[in-house]
């Protein structure tokens, strides 16, 4: 009985304890050159948590280099932080970032990027597979499944370039064969300006044969389709699609020139947060942000934290929702 | 004395010849390979050697093509410049926050009378330039060393101005520089990359100036003993650079439309290599701007032609690396170069 009284109260105090510490959370992002993770940052500091004060977060630029960002993880480990959410740079590289906290006790959430590994507390990302069909899907509907597409793709050997193009290849099987021709397929590097240098070089070539640009991100869609218009040619004579859902993606949908397939920065930074927090704080731990509630008729299911993979569902942005999502970027 | 500009001019009719003979050489071979692809029936007609295509080739090297003018003289001085490829994007940052309806992504952002952000881009190119060559002479630190530094500061206040964000929604004014045609087929991008050449070389080979840049990196000790102010000199070509990439940076946001964080990553070594293919010494005192000229246009038949051909990325790589290092081994003028 007396023992039963000890350990209520020793919980109950415990428990307040945690609720007025701070949980202190490193963020390591792999980079913050793209939009995209600038657009993550914001998110996380909008994350209810962190704008009350019960989450602190401390973002690290891992510089697009793997050893940078598993030599930051160090650090944190180092500094004693509650949690370590990781955005990695490579989906083999930076494995010892979980193997390092795992070893230090430290909980540990993969988001964005995938990881090799089975070992973190969870994983938030969305699958890049699905993306790829999603986009080369828009594209071969728009040419009902027939004519000349061109792919653009990501870093060559990057998890982005070789799961998107995993995609890309499902939904071009899917058309009856020898319908779509794949003229070209060539990386831009994720970049606006290769990608601009890079399609104008195909239209130089093919002259009036190609009918879709398939690209992997919405930067190198954008480039495509500069070069189209540089080339005197009607953007919307093309099927044009790309992935990431980035500011200028979203504009250029509402202009009619390109589908977008978003990927939503807002659930997988947020969504870690909340599961960092779960893992650092323990069960009585309630998620705060609002889309577990959004995602969840999608099939994001919260289950208390413990699931080892979250996949947000990408959303496909045409010119019925572009305006919410512009409105929600102001 | 080495660096003097008429021991180099007799040598220089050589290396003019090589580079020239050099381009034709790949435009030759480039072509070939897409005839062979033609008839073959890979694809329907030969685009390479169009009118459009040479076109859309000296488009496409307009950026490199003005770092490179910039670079030309900084090696020429006996110097380097690693940064120009962050300044590039710096001010590239700047002039599209002065040129946009995006408001308040940075404190004074919005759409103003197109001189503005040119203006201030320009200014802000040079300024970094300035900053380079002061702390170069001044300090009497290896250009190698400023220059790199300069290339993370310039990155980092490039990410602080729309706090790591791309600025789009550009005027059409700006968009002008970089998609606008003169006569309706002459693209601005190479309209300005020829004039800044035009200009450069005559500075370069007609004034005293020049003479001084030749004398500066040739020996610098006999340059000052001379008279020279080449603390000034390098000051002036550093700044030069500066103002070359900012102007460079105008062009590129102006094309892709954004100025985004991350343009211009690893441009100076497009730049380098554009300079070292035209037969300029990376020891100083010796160059010709026409070398670069032709340099540029090897990297930007070579990038072009190669997309055509479709070639694989990783051996596009390969094949770049091995002709910049092949084209500094055939310079006839390479012993006259070397210490």
């Amino acid at each position: 009985m007396l023992a039963a009284i000890l350990a209520a109260l020793a919980t109950a105090g415990f428990a307040d304890a945690a609720a007025a510490k701070k949980t202190r959370i490193a963020v390591l992002m792999y980079g913050n050159k793209a939009e995209f993770v600038q657009l993550m940052q914001r998110y996380g500091k909008t994350h209810p948590a962190v704008a009350s004060g019960l989450a602190d977060l401390t973002f690290y630029d891992g510089r697009y280099d793997a050893s940078v960002q598993n030599d930051q993880a160090q650090l944190a480990i180092n500094a004693r932080y509650d949690a370590i959410i990781v955005n990695p740079m490579d989906f083999e590289a930076n494995i010892p970032v979980v193997t390092k906290a795992r070893a230090a006790h430290i909980p540990v959430i993969v988001t964005n990027a995938r990881l090799n590994s089975e070992d973190m507390d969870s994983e938030i990302v969305s699958n890049d597979v699905l993306g790829g069909y999603l986009e080369a899907k828009a594209v071969l509907a728009k040419l009902r499944c027939k004519g000349n597409v061109v792919i653009i793709e990501g870093p060559i050997g990057g998890s982005g370039e070789i799961q998107r193009g995993q995609g890309n290849d499902k939904a071009l099987a899917e058309c009856p064969k020898g319908a779509v021709r794949v003229l070209e397929r060539k990386t831009a590097n994720w970049s606006r300006a290769e990608a601009l240098d890079l399609m104008q070089n195909w239209l130089s070539k093919h002259h009036g044969a190609i009918n879709g640009v398939i690209g992997q991100n919405d930067e190198m869609a954008l480039g495509a389709i500069e070069a189209i218009k540089a080339a005197g040619l009607n953007v919307k004579s093309f099927a044009i699609a790309g992935i990431d859902g980035v500011t200028d993606a979203l504009g250029a949908v509402k202009a009619g020139e390109m589908t977008s397939i978003l990927q939503d920065a807002r659930a997988q930074m947020q969504g870690s947060i909340d599961l960092a927090l779960r893992a650092a704080r323990g069960p009585g731990y309630r998620p705060l942000s609002p889309i577990w509630n959004q995602y969840a008729p999608l099939g994001l299911k919260w289950n208390d934290g413990r699931s080892k993979h979250y996949y947000v569902p990408w959303t496909v942005v045409t010119k019925d929702n572009v305006d919410a999502l512009l409105r929600d970027r102001r | 004395m080495r660096g003097s500009a008429w021991h180099i001019w007799g040598e220089t009719s050589f290396r003019k010849f090589g580079i020239v003979a050099a381009f034709l050489a790949l435009c030759v071979l480039i072509s070939i390979l897409c005839q062979l692809q033609v008839a073959a029936g890979e694809w329907s007609d030969n685009a390479f050697l169009t009118a459009a295509n040479l076109l859309l080739i000296l488009h496409q090297i307009a950026v490199n093509g003005i770092l490179a003018v910039g670079m030309t003289f900084v090696i020429i001085s006996g110097g380097i410049d690693l940064s120009v490829g962050s300044v590039l994007a710096f001010a590239g940052m700047v002039a599209a926050s002065f040129a946009t309806s995006a408001a308040g992504v940075t404190p004074w952002s919005g759409d103003y009378v197109i001189v503005v952000p040119l203006a201030a881009a320009l200014l802000a190119g040079a300024a970094c330039g300035a900053v380079n060559g002061w702390i170069i002479a001044r300090f009497r630190i290896q250009a190698f060393v400023a220059t790199l530094g300069m290339l993370l500061a310039a990155r980092g206040f490039t990410m602080s101005l729309a706090e790591g964000n791309p600025i789009s929604s550009l005027s059409d004014g700006l968009r002008w520089f970089g998609t606008g045609e003169l006569l309706g087929v002459v693209p601005v991008p190479v309209v300005l990359f020829l004039a800044v050449f035009a200009l450069a070389w005559i500075v370069l080979n007609r004034s005293i100036f020049g003479r001084y840049v030749y004398a500066v990196g040739g020996n610098e000790k006999s340059a000052r003993t001379s008279g020279i102010k080449t603390a000034r000199v390098k000051v002036l070509v550093y700044t030069l650079a500066g103002a070359l990439a900012g102007l460079a940076g105008i062009i590129l946001t102006a094309k892709t439309g954004s100025a985004q964080t991350g343009a211009g990553t690893s441009y100076e070594l497009d730049a380098i290599a554009a300079t070292v293919i035209g037969g300029t010494s990376l020891t100083g005192g010796v160059g010709r701007l026409s070398g670069t000229l032709f340099g540029a246009l090897i990297i930007g038949v070579m990038n072009n032609g190669l997309d055509i051909l479709g070639v694989e990325s990783f051996y596009q790589l390969i094949i770049k690396g091995v002709i910049i290092v092949t084209a500094v081994i055939i310079d006839p003028s390479r012993k006259q170069a070397a210490i």
